[in-house]
């Protein structure tokens, strides 16, 4: 015995119904006669938390069932069975499940397949989009905290010459303009714009005498450049801000925090260590050691904090500090380690 | 084995109860957080494993949810879109709003072009969406109806903002007024139309206390800047409280004159309790990473469907079927996608 309230489409009139299962079909009866709806034919909404049930058989009306146990029990006989996904909405063990595979999934797709799919647009990127991105960006800095180089003309050139006598690996372009500027809020640092500058701190310039340190660095970030790593992030944090945008309900915030981001990004590790990878090449290419590189880091390492200057322990090397995981700059000593093997 | 209907099959004769006098009928709102996260959590989970793909049957799914557990005189209320027909639409939805994106981005004259296309499209497009949606949902077995016509929706969606704009939004009120009107007016139930009573003046009262308000506060915290006072870290606090104001009033104001032939709709919804709901929602939403969201929904969606009812002069159940229509999904999909706001 199950009872329903039954409309026929045409009226908002409610009829109270009692349905009863009769060999293939359903019996709809009521005070006023009965009727058959056959039963593969009857559609049956699928059971939605403890909402009412609805039974629909082409346009002859439908009904509505509260009554969620008595429902169960004649679909039981009928041999009608809840579909998979119906049983997935409503246990609270697949629910934790999905929580956990959400996280899963998100943390795996931020990991593998956003780099990935940064890469494969970022390398087919046109040089016009390229060119826009690295003179606003260089805009923006000399507006907010580069200021005008101060190192010797001479200087100037004679590193501009240096580097344009560097061969690079894949054949690589070599003619990145390298811009000079000095920045005491940034410290002796170098960093790439992704049409091709390089911004050359005169921080960085004083840190050492070797002009082959130098080269070691220039050729860092031209790794930097030649994977495009600038524009593979901001390919990857505007995804990342397109979701969260989406996920709190407000895209508009999204717009203005592009320039931002170009600002903030700081390179993924992998990207540093790839960079990296590209400086050694380029360096035993010029039959000039790695070590240079390595070398360099550590003084840009002792330029920045002054206090930790002692000599590091083989016991330090092997230690993961958890800060590790967290700054996207690999610890600079691993880095040396990994550059220079005898280091 | 053979399924045809026996011969004996007839449309059922039921006789209708007899008619009774005037009733209010409150609107009822059974769905419960802890069902609906595990629907939501569910929903989130194929939606990000199928790449948003799935995104259209969970919305299928979640209006099921919200529609069924909304009852009124006994009877809940029942959705039929397809997630097909909603994936297309948001598919098509996404393209043009990455290619909006992305024109700008490359030319600013390519970006301004696509942006006088999409507001020349948009009204015709939030008539589809609106018929989709209305279609799309049903009560006491009748379906819903939208029956406005694209010329009064270029003058409502398209016009009156840009004279609103022009005129330094003075009119915008107005605009706001006949935007519901055109709305309300052009809805049915079954074979029976919505009506709408409010006039621009009712509008034009709410919006003049919110710019009070609003210019009042902002003296304030100019005072409290000239004076150096901490007050000046506070005040804009004060902002949140104010915009509840209009997020209470409006709904208040469009539906106490909303109704539908002899019947009257009401809603009684006040600033105190909306606010309490929005602030414990927002910091709970904030402090669970988001896993409150669909309690937050849930709780959001009682207060508001439980403050409404309907005054009926008599039952129900006189409410007869209309004519049906051909509708899409697509209008529906791009105008959530470009962020219109056409709540009923």
């Amino acid at each position: 015995m199950l009872s329903a309230r039954y409309y026929d489409g045409k009226t908002a009139t409610a009829h109270e119904v009692t349905i009863l299962l009769d060999g293939a079909h359903l019996l709809l009866h009521s005070a006023n006669g009965n009727v058959r709806w056959p039963l593969t034919d009857v559609d049956i909404s699928e059971r939605l938390g403890n909402t009412p049930r609805r039974l629909s058989y082409a346009d002859q009306g439908h009904c509505e069932i509260t009554d969620q146990a008595a429902l169960d029990e004649l679909l039981r006989h009928s041999g009608i069975h809840h579909d998979w996904l119906e049983h997935l909405h409503h246990s609270l063990i697949w629910a934790s499940v999905a929580a956990i595979l959400i996280v899963i999934t998100l943390l795996a797709a931020y990991r593998y397949l956003l780099p990935w799919g940064a890469e494969v647009i970022a390398m087919r990127a046109p040089a016009t989009v390229l060119n826009k991105m690295g003179n606003s960006t260089l805009d923006t800095l000399d507006h907010v905290m580069l200021q005008a180089s101060k190192l010797s003309a001479a200087r100037q050139q004679e590193l501009v010459a240096a580097y344009s006598r560097l061969k690079t690996p894949d054949a690589a372009p070599t003619n990145y303009r390298i811009v000079f500027r000095s920045s005491p809020r940034m410290g002796a640092n170098a960093f790439a714009l992704p049409d091709g500058s390089i911004v050359l701190l005169d921080e960085l310039v004083a840190a050492t005498q070797n002009t082959n340190e130098i080269m070691a660095v220039l050729a860092h970030e031209g790794g930097h450049i030649e994977r495009r790593h600038a524009l593979r992030m901001v390919l990857q944090s505007s995804v990342v801000g397109l979701l969260v945008a989406w996920y709190a309900g407000d895209i508009s915030t999204l717009l203005s925090s592009i320039p931002a981001v170009l600002l903030q990004a700081r390179y993924s590790r992998d990207m540093e260590n790839e960079a990296d990878l590209y400086a050694v090449r380029t360096l035993q290419l010029n039959g000039l050691s790695p070590c240079l590189l390595s070398s360099m880091l550590s003084k840009l390492e002792a330029a920045h904090v002054p206090a930790k200057t002692e000599p590091p322990t083989t016991e330090d090397t092997n230690h993961k500090s958890p800060l590790d995981y967290l700054s996207s700059h690999p610890a600079t000593l691993e880095r040396a380690v990994l550059i220079c093997p005898r280091h | 084995m053979n399924f045809a209907p026996p011969d004996n099959i007839q449309p059922a004769t039921f006789i209708s109860p007899a008619p009774v006098t005037p009733q209010t009928y409150r609107f009822e709102f059974t769905g419960s957080g802890s069902e609906y996260f595990k629907i939501w959590i569910v929903n989130l989970l194929l939606t990000v494993l199928t790449l948003g793909i799935y995104s259209a049957w969970a919305k299928v799914r979640r209006m099921h949810y919200f529609y069924r557990n909304t009852h009124l005189d006994g009877a809940n209320f029942e959705y039929h879109g397809m997630p097909i027909a909603i994936l297309k639409g948001r598919l098509i939805a996404a393209l043009l709003f990455i290619g909006y994106s992305v024109a700008g981005n490359v030319n600013p004259l390519l970006g301004i072009a696509f942006f006088i296309l999409l507001a020349i499209v948009m009204p015709w497009l939030i008539v589809r969406s609106l018929r989709f949606q209305l279609h799309n949902s049903s009560y006491r077995g009748l379906r819903f109806a939208f029956d406005g016509d694209d010329r009064g929706a270029y003058r409502v969606f398209l016009l009156n903002p840009i004279f609103a704009a022009m005129t330094l939004y003075l009119m915008a009120p107005y605009a706001h007024q006949q935007i519901k009107q055109y709305q309300h007016r052009s809805s049915r139930f079954g074979a029976t139309y919505f009506s709408f009573t409010a006039g621009a003046g009712s509008f034009y009262a709410i919006y003049l206390k919110l710019l009070g308000m609003l210019l009042a506060l902002s003296i304030l915290i100019g005072v409290a800047i000239y004076e150096q006072s901490p007050l000046m870290f506070g005040l804009p606090l004060l902002f949140v409280f104010i915009m509840v104001y209009p997020a209470v009033k409006l709904p208040n104001l469009i539906w106490n004159s909303t109704g539908i032939g002899r019947h009257r709709f009401y809603s009684t919804q006040e600033i105190l309790p909306y606010l309490w709901i929005s602030v414990t929602n927002l910091l709970a939403i904030v402090c669970t990473l988001g896993l409150f969201v669909p309690f937050a929904t849930i709780r959001m969606m009682r207060y508001k469907l439980e403050h409404m009812a309907l005054h009926a002069q008599s039952e129900l159940s006189e409410f007869v079927a209309g004519q049906t229509q051909n509708t899409s999904a697509l209008g529906e999909e791009m105008s959530t996608m470009f962020d219109v706001d056409i709540a009923l």
